[in-house]
């Protein structure tokens, strides 16, 4: 046990529950709430167990009859205003103040008294609602903005019985990271706008995943319910995001339930519309197609773009398929460039661009793909994901794939490169997929499938498998703890890189691993 | 709410209060040490402190205006909003309470026509409450420009009452 661990955290890392309110693992302790009394012996009375230090032979008790009548006198207070309006509650279901009501409250209410009005549903911030009449001013809220965000936008303004949360005038909780406040709030005054009054969230099944939107890979909880995405909360994993995620990332799943998602595959036809077919039919085209080319203008007349959000597993097998089954090393992965932060935000906005670096996947720079499809030399073009638009330009694209015969197009929504598409393939999201990525410090997290894709879109492992199939390659179907074994087997810096070793909180590999302690 | 209300549009501390804000700053290991006594010395060139001078501050002793806000919140004897020329400020608290403070209140309001927290309509009078002010030995009492009253009966109310200008 370090020194300075306190009571509470020591109880908890050994697993007994201590109900609290104010504590958090990752903010400086407040004292505020005295949910976490707790008899010390030969203390003259109960102790907050947050802010009372843990020392050797020190024995404390949980469960005596005066820390039970404590928790439910702290109850009992905290509930005298409070609105009890749960039925129409966000954080119902997953509410600390229902559940420890329920565990240590007395079980009836002896008040009379009218509870006290406050403002509800106040814009506090462009993504965050608050509810003042929900509030317990336990000041996790007003920590996070001092100590993790340092914006500081809320504090506890007057005394009392009169304190209330706020902002100053024109200043809205605002930052990068506000709707982390919603996460931490342990009770339904701080909600995230987004996903206020959606759905109750007893609904929601939720899917340990990472966020895909930079390469920082953050941990978090995918909440998935009748094949939508509802909301991602962040799942603490403190090598990677502690227990925080930024908005961006929270809010970036529009595109996992857009009505135009791709569903199943279409040909072009003569008169320039699109047919449907079935996968294996549009698989077969596909192979077909590369085989004549190849036979035709050799193999680097085919080329393949591809998205840096595939997982390793479907990295490994489309370097296997493109660059051995195909023979062509014109594989460029473009990973799109933005900003950065000195949080958690990183520049690389993909998941997986380090991933395909470590599996030595591309075999070319989108540059150089580019330049030969206008330069007419490259006769197919399948391009997977819809990255090179945002890093090229569209103009560029478009001027590209003008010099192209053949484009197929493997996406989840229509773009300008479907637009120009012989063939097009519906792919699947994160969201609909199993696997690893590999954050940008070399760390390999694992991805589980958490919806089910639209149109019965296969995974894009699974097409890369069945073309290689259908090349006279082993037919197998895409099992992604079976590649990561042979990734794991054929890659010296994966070599400890298992399905077991990787859930829940990743490998790290590169110069992620730490040196062992 | 807009992004300008936060901004100060003119200047509302005059030079004095913002050299007697920049001589507190030194005494202290960091600058938001200073706050209470810069509050002091605004509130007692203004009457009060308003949003204005709370980003002044906040600027000098480098913090954000919600800093400061907070502190002016906090404490009962700062004062967001103007008051009277004479601001009676009644202990409510426990002893002040059992003794008859919410009557001499009530009383004062009635015989100014206003209500508690607010001011006459000629600037004179201004009603405030405050938590125990130490005074509890002769309660019920009021404060009144750093002045106590004490043991009040609502005849010596209104004898004090009679005797301002
Ligand atoms: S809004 Fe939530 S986090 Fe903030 S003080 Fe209130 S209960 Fe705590
Ligand atoms: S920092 Fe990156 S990985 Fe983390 S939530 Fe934001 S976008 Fe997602
Ligand atoms: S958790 Fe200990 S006082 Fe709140
Ligand atoms: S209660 Fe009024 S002075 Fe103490």
């Amino acid at each position: 046990m370090p020194k300075g661990t306190t009571v509470l955290s020591a109880a908890l890392d050994a697993g007994i529950h201590v109900p609290h309110y104010c504590f958090h693992p990752k903010l400086s302790i407040d004292g505020s709430c005295r949910m976490c009394l707790v008899h010390v012996e030969k203390a003259p009375k109960l102790q907050i167990s947050c802010n009372t230090a843990a020392t050797d032979g020190m024995v404390v008790k949980t469960d005596t009859p005066a820390v039970l009548e404590a928790r439910k006198g702290v109850m009992e207070l905290l509930l005298v205003n409070h609105p009890l309006d749960c039925p129409i509650c966000d954080q119902a279901g997953e509410c600390k103040l229902q559940e420890f009501a329920f565990q240590h409250g007395r079980g009836y209410g002896r008040t009379e008294d009218v509870r006290r009005k406050a403002p509800k549903r106040t814009e506090i911030g462009p993504r965050v609602v608050f509810d003042q009449e929900r509030c317990i001013l336990c000041r996790r809220c007003v920590r996070f903005t001092a100590e993790i965000s340092g914006t500081r936008e809320l504090a506890v303004l007057n005394m009392g019985d009169r304190s209330f949360i706020s902002t100053y005038p024109g200043q809205p909780l605002d930052n990068p990271y506000s709707i982390n406040t919603a996460d931490i709030c342990p009770v339904g005054a701080l909600l995230s706008t987004e996903f206020h009054h959606k759905l109750r969230v007893w609904f929601l099944n939720e899917t340990p995943g990472v966020c895909t939107s930079c390469s920082r890979g953050c941990n978090v909880n995918v909440g998935g319910y009748k094949d939508r995405v509802w909301r991602l909360t962040p799942r603490r994993n403190d090598a990677v995001n502690d227990t925080w995620m930024c908005d961006h990332g929270r809010l970036n799943i529009d595109y996992v339930n857009d009505e135009r998602r791709a569903r199943g595959a279409a040909l072009r036809t003569a008169t320039d519309g699109f047919e449907e077919l079935p996968f294996a039919l549009a698989i077969r085209r596909l192979a077909d197609w590369v085989a004549e080319v190849k036979a035709q203008h050799g193999p680097q007349s085919v080329a393949v773009v591809a998205s840096p959000q595939l997982t390793n597993e479907e990295a490994f097998l489309l370097r296997r398929l493109v660059r051995d089954v195909w023979g062509t090393s014109m594989l460029a992965v473009p990973v799109p460039m933005g900003e950065g932060d000195d949080f958690l935000v990183r520049p690389e906005k993909a998941a997986n661009g380090r991933g395909f670096a470590d599996l030595d996947v591309p075999g070319a720079s989108l540059d150089q793909v580019l330049d030969e499809c206008t330069a007419g030399r490259v006769k197919l073009l399948y391009v997977i994901g819809s990255e090179m638009l945002s890093v090229a330009g569209e103009a560029r694209v478009r001027r590209a794939l003008s010099g192209v015969e053949r484009v197929v197009n493997h996406d989840i929504l229509p773009t300008t490169i479907s637009d120009h598409a012989s063939l097009v393939i519906g792919g699947c999201t994160w969201a609909e997929k199993s696997g690893t990525y590999t954050n940008f410090e070399g760390r390999v997290q694992a991805i589980r499938a958490a919806i089910s894709p639209p149109g019965g879109n296969l995974t894009e492992g699974e097409v890369f498998a069945r073309l290689i199939a259908s090349h006279g390659g082993a037919s197998e179907h895409f099992d992604a703890d079976r590649v990561l074994r042979a990734i794991a087997a054929s890659v010296p810096a994966y070599g400890s890189v298992t399905p077991e070793a990787v859930q829940p909180g990743g490998v790290a590999t590169g110069d992620a691993a730490q040196p062992a302690a | 709410m807009s992004a300008a209300e936060a901004r100060v549009l003119a200047p509302v501390l005059p030079p004095e209060v913002v050299a007697a804000i920049e001589a507190e700053i030194p005494n202290y290991p960091v600058k938001k040490g200073a706050m209470m006594n810069s509050l002091h010395h605004v509130q007692k060139a203004l009457g009060w402190i308003p949003r204005d001078a709370m980003v002044e501050v906040a600027a000098l002793l480098e913090v954000r205006p919600i800093e400061v806000l907070e502190v002016v919140t906090f404490y009962p004897m700062f004062r967001d909003r103007p008051v009277g020329r004479h601001h009676l400020e009644f202990c409510r608290n426990l002893s002040c309470a059992l003794l008859g403070s919410r009557q001499l209140i009530r009383h004062c309001e009635k015989r100014l026509g206003i209500r508690s927290g607010e001011t006459t309509s000629d600037g004179k009078f201004s009603i405030g409450e405050a938590e125990c002010l130490g005074s509890c030995g002769t309660a019920p009492m009021l404060m009144l420009e750093d002045h106590f009253h004490e043991n009040l009966t609502v005849e010596k109310l209104d004898q004090l009452l009679d005797s301002l200008d």
